[in-house]
């Protein structure tokens, strides 16, 4: 090859010095006399500057390299997919939250659901139940079956498994705090419907430790809460090998405005606090770490902070993994993700545009790499409970991004992209630093424990709010776009009051009914397991076969492990 | 000239458990030169109430993103006033819906921020308020 005579210089050298020369020549004096749209171009979250152009450059100056940073899909380090194939197999599968009412409402829009195209579901529990109360504590008056399914006893749930499991592969139980309570019930439900528990995938969400972080539905001190989630974990690594023990809900930490790299070493943390407990019962790391991948990974409107954040993600599993651990298994290795348009890019004012919203994001988490599986928020969270339309609408999105836009056809169609390359480096080496710090508090039980996490998103939530409060960020029918007159663009779904007391006497009456003292007898056992430090799940599934109540299994518990409250310095406030 | 900062008492009732909007609320009342206290979370109407009287605060703030606002709320406000702190400020925010603000009001919660409230207009009406409620006090 002939090249010019002089000094070598490198590719990069030529092309930096290439963008000096346009930026003197071209970029700059198109700039005289006029302003740029914005005084700082930064991303959303991050607030990392963003440059008008990017060039190989830039890959150069963040030390880009193809072999250790991208790979190829399937193989370490999975920045490019965990997927050999992408998704020219399979489309990931698409899911969607549901739950309120009792157990035969949920059944009902459950058939629904099922019938628009989703093969995977995600349950939701009403506040009484991830907090552990049954629907007649006084303290859950007005809550029962509002923010998800009711569910007392394994009646409710023998109701709201009237589904057609020959459709449903893939279901999600999201309930933190009681968990060992609420396994032992779907086990002992499939049982009672003689499913065979290897035909579908059952998924508990169990990441107990963000819920101390942001979300709050925790019932007991994190150490306990610790420990219920590894007596999950194990229970279902040692007697139901194709279920997923844990989700670490990444997702819990966005809305709690989690920037990406907080988000990736927060959940990266708390997912080695699980890992390290599950160890210590005599596993192996190639054992473990198979079952504790499982993320739910929120997409905000940022879309290149976005798709980064999900290459980013796959490495820094891989990386933590490898490194921290030593695994050396493939699936070890390779991090699960089930992705999500965040809800809090979603407004309450002029609703429709939410479903614009909604496109863009599912189309950042697809490019992203999708995952395993997707699911769709819906245009009226900000509302109401969701209403049937906007169900249907939430469903069609995925379809369209899967099958309309191409955007699934090939793997990683964007790595290779300067911006997308460059941030994508920028956030895996500002996690592990992150991370590293966590790991120096001594991991995020004592991170939590000291209230850092919880100060750290607090400081975002009130800053980023000051940035749309203060027109920095601007927010269609929020900052802007705005309409004086607000008319209600939609219809909103109310629940019937009559569904809470309905719900109360039914429980009422089954205590009634119940054989009281077998019911003693085996809450009697769940104590004895959460003072010896026996596993908790056993117990729990005699019991809620006697028909004790989830409350009174809660409650049980409660009287060994006695109860967390967070003041405002470790709730950030 | 307002002779102390005015109190507030933040809190979640019932089993909600969201909380960036406190957060955000408490972080911007505590920049105006307000005093915040949080109560934590899954708070009773009485827990509230009990708080509201004990630490002596000029404002009840309740943030509530479940639904079950329709029965707690009047509850509070019930319990205020049957404890004499009807001179309270009783204020709600989150998710609550257009068609239940009378019902609400009615009950006696004297103003219902829903959620995108710009923090800054919370902060003016909380000023507006201490301030009339002062100079109602010198006179």
């Amino acid at each position: 090859m002939n090249r010019p005579i002089g000094p070598m210089v490198s590719e990069s050298e030529h092309i930096a010095g290439e963008a000096e020369r346009w930026e003197r020549e071209t970029r700059g004096p198109a700039l005289e006399g006029r302003k740029e749209r914005r005084e700082a171009f930064e991303t959303q979250a991050l607030k990392w500057p963003i440059k008008p152009l990017y060039t190989p450059a830039d890959l150069d100056a963040v030390g880009f390299d193809y072999g250790a940073d991208l790979g190829f899909p399937g193989e370490y380090p999975y920045t490019r997919s965990t997927r050999p194939n992408g998704h020219r197999t399979d489309f990931w599968t698409m899911t969607q939250v549901t739950g309120f009412g009792k157990g035969e409402d949920w059944a009902k829009r459950a058939r629904y659901m099922l019938d628009q195209g989703l093969s995977g579901l995600i349950l939701e529990y009403d506040l009484a139940t991830t907090n552990g109360y049954d629907s007649d504590d006084p303290i859950v008056e007005g809550e029962v079956g509002r923010a998800g399914m009711a569910l007392d006893s394994l009646e409710d749930l023998e109701k709201a498994f009237d589904l057609p499991f020959d459709k449903l592969k893939y279901l999600m139980s999201v309930c933190n705090a009681p968990q060992p309570v609420n396994l032992a019930m779907i086990i002992a439900a499939l049982e009672k419907k003689g499913i065979d528990p290897a035909d579908f995938v059952l998924h508990i969400v169990n990441g107990i430790l963000i819920e101390y972080t942001c979300v709050g539905r925790y019932i007991y001190p994190p150490e306990h809460g610790l420990r219920i989630a590894t007596d999950c974990i194990e229970y279902i690594i040692r007697n139901h090998p194709n279920w997923a023990p844990i989700s670490i809900i990444s997702a819990q930490l966005q809305p709690a405005k989690a920037n990406p790299v907080q988000e990736i070493a927060y959940s990266l943390a708390i997912a080695c606090a699980h890992i390290d407990a599950v160890l210590e019962r005599g596993l192996t790391i190639d054992e473990v770490a198979p079952y504790i991948n499982h993320f739910v990974v929120n997409v905000d409107m940022d879309f290149f902070e976005g798709v980064c954040k999900l290459r980013a993600f796959r490495k820094c599993w891989a990386r933590l993994m490898k490194e921290r651990y030593g695994a050396t298994s493939d699936a070890s290795l390779k991090i699960r993700m089930m992705t999500s348009p965040t809800t809090i890019a979603l407004t309450l004012q002029q609703p429709l545009n939410n479903i614009a919203r909604l496109g863009i994001m599912a189309t950042a988490c697809a490019l992203g790499g999708a995952g395993e599986a997707m699911t769709t928020p819906l245009y009226d969270e900000a509302h109401a409970l969701p209403a049937e339309n906007a169900i249907r609408v939430g469903a069609a999105i995925q379809h369209i991004v899967a099958y309309e836009t191409g955007v699934a056809e090939t793997i990683d169609p964007l790595a290779g992209s300067y911006y997308v390359e460059t941030l994508t480096k920028q956030m895996e080496e500002a996690a592990f630093a992150e991370l590293d710090k966590v790991f120096a508090m001594g991991g995020a039980v004592k991170a939590i424990e000291g209230g850092y996490i919880q100060r750290a998103l607090g400081r975002e939530q009130y800053e980023r709010n000051k940035d749309i409060e203060e027109g920095r960020r601007k927010w269609v029918g929020v900052n802007h776009l705005t309409r004086a007159q607000e008319k209600r663009e939609i219809e909103i779904f109310r629940l019937d009051d009559s569904m809470e007391e309905e719900q109360v006497r039914k429980v009422r009456d089954l205590r009634a009914r119940r054989d009281q003292a077998a019911v003693d007898a085996a809450l009697d056992n769940v104590r004895d397991a959460a003072r010896t430090g026996a596993n908790l799940v056993p117990p729990c599934l005699e019991a809620v076969k006697a028909y004790a109540t989830h409350g009174e299994l809660c409650n049980a518990m409660r009287d060994i492990f006695g109860v967390h409250s967070a003041d405002s310095q470790l709730m950030g406030i | 000239m307002n002779k102390r900062p005015l109190r507030v008492l933040l809190a979640k009732l019932g089993m909600d458990t969201h909380t960036v909007g406190v957060t955000i609320i408490g972080h911007a009342l505590r920049e105006a030169g307000m005093e915040v206290i949080f109560t934590g979370l899954k708070q009773t109407p009485e827990m509230v109430c009990a708080a509201a009287v004990q630490e002596d605060v000029d404002v009840v703030g309740i943030s509530t993103l479940s639904a079950g606002h329709t029965r707690s709320l009047p509850r509070l406000a019930r319990l205020l006033r049957e404890a004499g702190a009807e001179d309270k400020l009783l204020v709600a925010g989150g998710v609550i819906p257009e068609e239940d603000r009378a019902v609400l009001e009615e009950a006696g919660v004297d103003r219902i921020f829903t959620m995108g409230s710009d923090t800054r207009d919370i902060v003016a009406y909380l000023d507006q308020w201490w301030a009339e409620r002062q100079a109602e006090e010198a006179a």
